[in-house]
């Protein structure tokens, strides 16, 4: 029997890659993308399909060092190894963007050592100004054409406001099911959630949002669990796409209840306005909105009020910061989303990873004593 | 650790650079209580500075004179215990560990080298080169000096990008012309005063200069034997470069310098009597060591070339509108860079006048330098510059030309593992000579 709901998307998210390769299988191309910068609602709209390229937390990167220096984000590295050793062989293009270094460096090492017959970067100013957004915009521009080069037909205004308008719906209902953990105990957990939203990262929008509804009206038919008392946490942070992370911190007694990362809450909040001018609306939604810590947002504290409304929304006590080894733009942001959340009153535990969660144990013990301190 | 040690300069005007760069040197003399003063991050063009006649300081330039003076590695601790990874920019960390004890004290703390950074009133970074430059005065303003920023933000196209698109170049130009008028707006409504475009004109033509004589000077180093290394390079021509493009004094330097140089090659002059390897430098070099250079110099090598801070081919501009101007050759320069294989350098589009040589341009240099090998330093706090060796080194092995990549840190002398580096670039010449023979005897 086919599966459904949380089933199949744990199913998808433990074949990662089954469903492109499927649809590849069918004749559709398939282009990996890395980060939001280059949104994949235009690729949809051409009629391609969208894979957000992931690493493999168990994958142990070899061939990359022939290639690229160690010290650099360690999930990006992990991305290029898989790529060297060809779990990506099924794209038929590459999409980056100048996300950070890492990434915007590895573009050029990638496709030079791992040439693809399309590939492109869409590159992103670091400061949110006019002219910055005028930049981006005609960035997307180029991006339009080049996708349209690909697929061999033009986008249509219908196509982007169709894709535009499915993810907006799988976001919507992705906020929905966030909101069924608002409950204590909530009626899904942190686990789950990542894995839905990780599987989604490889399917077109239409079947995510299939698939979203399915888990909704599952977990809404959940009869309410006994209400056991745990500490509630908010996991901020570095792209996190595997569920060990918060699989361990869940089994420390707590509940992840809330995130803000960017496979997670940060690329589902609001929707991109959709009307007249689409790609003004993606300069609203991924640019100007995006809560990347790769933009520059002037210095006021106050920028991260939106963590601490979620918290409190939520009913977060603590926070756990989730920070990748060499990621300079949110180790420079650590330090203030820290003091900003000490100040709200939200204890906060950080927790660096190589990418590799070689070090589960001495984690597990740091959670487990931070939950004490919280309950 | 073993002893660490300033360089040993070669050239006489290396040795008086301080002497003849005295509107450098001497600007802790010019300040004025109570003045304007901002902390720059390289990238920021200087001529725009200077067009403002606005004092500055670089906290970067700092850091490697901290790193000279033995006082970083106690700042970047400081920093570190204030939450700021080890991981993040030792030039970062070490201005952070200096503000913070500057607010602890309520004054320039004793240890602090050149009597420390004037009194910022405003900071101006920089987009360009490097994430931790989009960052750093963000951590600066909101934890400890709340001071006015502003970021110039200029874009590079990537490697594969159509550069000679004129789409392209209207794409690239107008958000840098753009950035660069936000930035004299922000100025003069910070000071007070508007910009002298007189000035800036005069900077640009000076800047011209200078960069022509780099570029003569990076020339006259391809001579047998080799008349300037890179530790002349390093202590005598990035505070010119970097934080003095424009002003006449750099231009006095330069000419100077390329006399100086163009002299030993006429005359025969070497920078090591007995030249045995000619290398290529890659990366940033340990600034609190660059005795370092000296070091090999005595086992017979010599480096005629670097990688960082390199300046490049002059281009032509229009100097009828100054900002313009600035804006066609920051273009110019970055489709110079992208044309020679820009796939490492992303950030090859700086108003500043250096970047660093793309791809086939190294390979290139193989030949034109009679290069040996490529000492390559990894410093573990800078990816911006250290991503990109492998590749180089995968490059120049297809030309024949053997690399070592040994990794230690640019301003944190605690990175320094002395006996491991020199018995590995020991083991690289070894390595260099026993090729030699074993190709003379094949031959
Ligand atoms: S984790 Fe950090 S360094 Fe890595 S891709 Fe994301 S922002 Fe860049
Ligand atoms: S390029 Fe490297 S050394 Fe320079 S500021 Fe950026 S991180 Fe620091």
């Amino acid at each position: 029997m086919a599966l459904r709901g949380l089933a199949r998307a744990r199913a998808l998210y433990e074949g990662r890659d089954q469903r492109a390769r499927e649809l590849k299988a069918e004749g559709r191309k398939v282009v990996g993308y890395l980060c939001y910068f280059a949104p994949p609602e235009i690729l949809e709209a051409a009629g391609l399909v969208p894979y957000r390229i992931r690493g493999d937390v168990r994958h142990p990167v070899t061939r990359a060092d022939e290639y690229v220096e160690p010290y650099g984000c360690p999930f990006v590295r992990n991305t290029f190894d898989l790529a060297v050793t060809g779990r990506y062989d099924f794209l038929d293009g590459l999409v980056m963007s100048h996300a950070c270094d890492s990434v915007q460096r590895m573009y050029g090492i990638w496709t030079h050592y791992k040439p693809l017959a399309f590939s492109h970067m869409v590159n992103v100013p670091h400061t949110v100004t006019e002219a910055s957004e005028r930049f981006y915009r005609r960035e997307l521009g180029f991006f339009r054409e080049r996708v349209e080069q690909l697929a061999g037909r033009p986008i249509s205004d219908e196509a982007l406001h169709e894709s535009i308008a499915c993810y907006n719906r799988t976001r919507e209902l992705t906020r929905e099911l966030y909101a069924l953990r608002k409950s204590d105990p909530p009626r899904l957990s942190g686990a789950e959630m990542l894995e839905v939203l990780i599987a989604g990262t490889g399917l077109p929008a239409a079947e995510f949002e299939d698939l979203l509804r399915e888990v909704l009206a599952e977990v809404r038919a959940r009869a309410a669990a006994p209400g056991v008392k745990r500490a509630r946490l908010l996991f901020y942070g570095c792209i996190n796409d595997d569920v060990s992370l918060i699989r361990l911190v869940e089994e420390c007694s707590a509940r992840v209840v809330m995130d803000d990362t960017c496979i997670g809450a940060r690329g589902m909040a609001g929707t991109v306005p959709d009307g007249a001018d689409p790609m003004g609306g993606f300069v609203q939604y991924y640019f100007r909105g995006f809560q990347c810590p790769r933009t520059y947002r002037g210095t006021d504290l106050s920028r991260f009020d939106y963590v601490v409304e979620a918290a409190r929304e939520y009913g977060a006590q603590g926070v756990i910061l989730y920070i990748l080894s060499f990621c300079d733009p949110h180790k420079f942001d650590l330090v203030e989303v820290r003091r900003h959340l000490e100040q709200a009153g939200l204890a906060s535990l950080v927790l660096e990873d190589d990418y590799t969660l070689a070090n589960v144990e001495s984690m597990r013990t740091r959670i487990q004593a931070f939950v004490e301190m919280l309950s | 650790m073993t002893e660490l040690r300033r360089a040993t300069k070669s050239l006489d005007t290396v040795r008086r650079a301080r002497e003849m760069l005295g509107s450098y040197y001497k600007r802790a003399e010019r300040r004025r209580e109570g003045a304007p003063l901002a902390w720059c991050m390289a990238g920021v063009p200087s001529e725009v500075l200077q067009a403002f006649d606005l004092s500055c300081e670089w906290p970067e330039n700092f850091g490697t004179v901290c790193a000279a003076r033995g006082v970083a590695a106690e700042l970047c601790e400081r920093a570190e215990g204030e939450g700021y990874s080890q991981d993040l920019c030792s030039y970062v960390r070490n201005s952070i560990g200096y503000v913070s004890r500057l607010l602890e004290l309520g004054q320039v703390p004793p240890e602090a080298p050149r009597g420390g950074l004037g009194t910022a009133t405003m900071l101006l970074g920089s987009g360009a080169l490097c994430d931790p430059r989009i960052k750093w005065f963000q951590s600066l303003s909101s934890q400890y000096l709340p001071l006015p920023v502003f970021h110039i933000d200029p874009m590079s196209p990537p490697h594969d990008s159509h550069v000679d698109d004129p789409r392209i170049e209207a794409h690239y130009k107008e958000i840098l012309s753009e950035t660069l008028h936000e930035q004299v707006a922000f100025l003069e409504r910070t000071l007070g005063r508007p910009m002298d475009t007189e000035r800036l004109r005069a900077a640009l033509g000076n800047a011209q200069e200078t960069i022509a004589l780099l570029w003569e000077i990076q020339s006259l180093r391809r001579a047998v034997p080799c008349p300037m290394g890179s530790e002349d390079f390093f202590t005598g021509g990035v505070v010119p470069l970097l934080f003095m493009l424009g002003e006449r004094d750099a231009v006095e330097y330069f000419r100077c310098l390329r006399d100086e140089v163009r002299d030993r090659v006429a005359r025969g002059v070497g920078v090591i009597p007995d030249e045995r390897f000619r290398l290529l430098w890659m990366g940033i070099p340990p600034w609190y060591n660059l005795g370092f250079f000296n070091s090999l110099g005595e086992l017979g090598a010599v480096f005629p070339a670097e990688t960082s801070y390199y300046v490049g081919a002059p281009v032509e501009i229009d100097l009828s509108d100054p900002l313009e101007a600035l804006v066609d050759r920051t273009w110019k320069r970055a489709v110079w860079i992208t044309r020679w294989g820009a796939e490492v350098i992303p950030e090859n589009l700086s108003p500043s006048g250096f970047s660093q040589p793309g791809t086939r341009l190294i390979r290139q240099w193989v030949h034109d330098y009679r290069l040996d090998g490529a000492v390559m330093h990894r410093t573990r706090s800078c990816r911006a510059v250290s991503w990109g060796q492998i590749h180089i080194k995968n490059q120049l092995e297809e030309e024949g030309i053997p690399s070592l990549i040994f990794e230690s840190d640019m301003a944190d002398p605690r990175s320094w593992a002395d006996t491991i580096i020199m018995g590995q670039i020991q083991g690289f010449l070894e390595a260099i000579a026993a090729g030699r023979r074993e190709r003379a005897r094949a031959s």
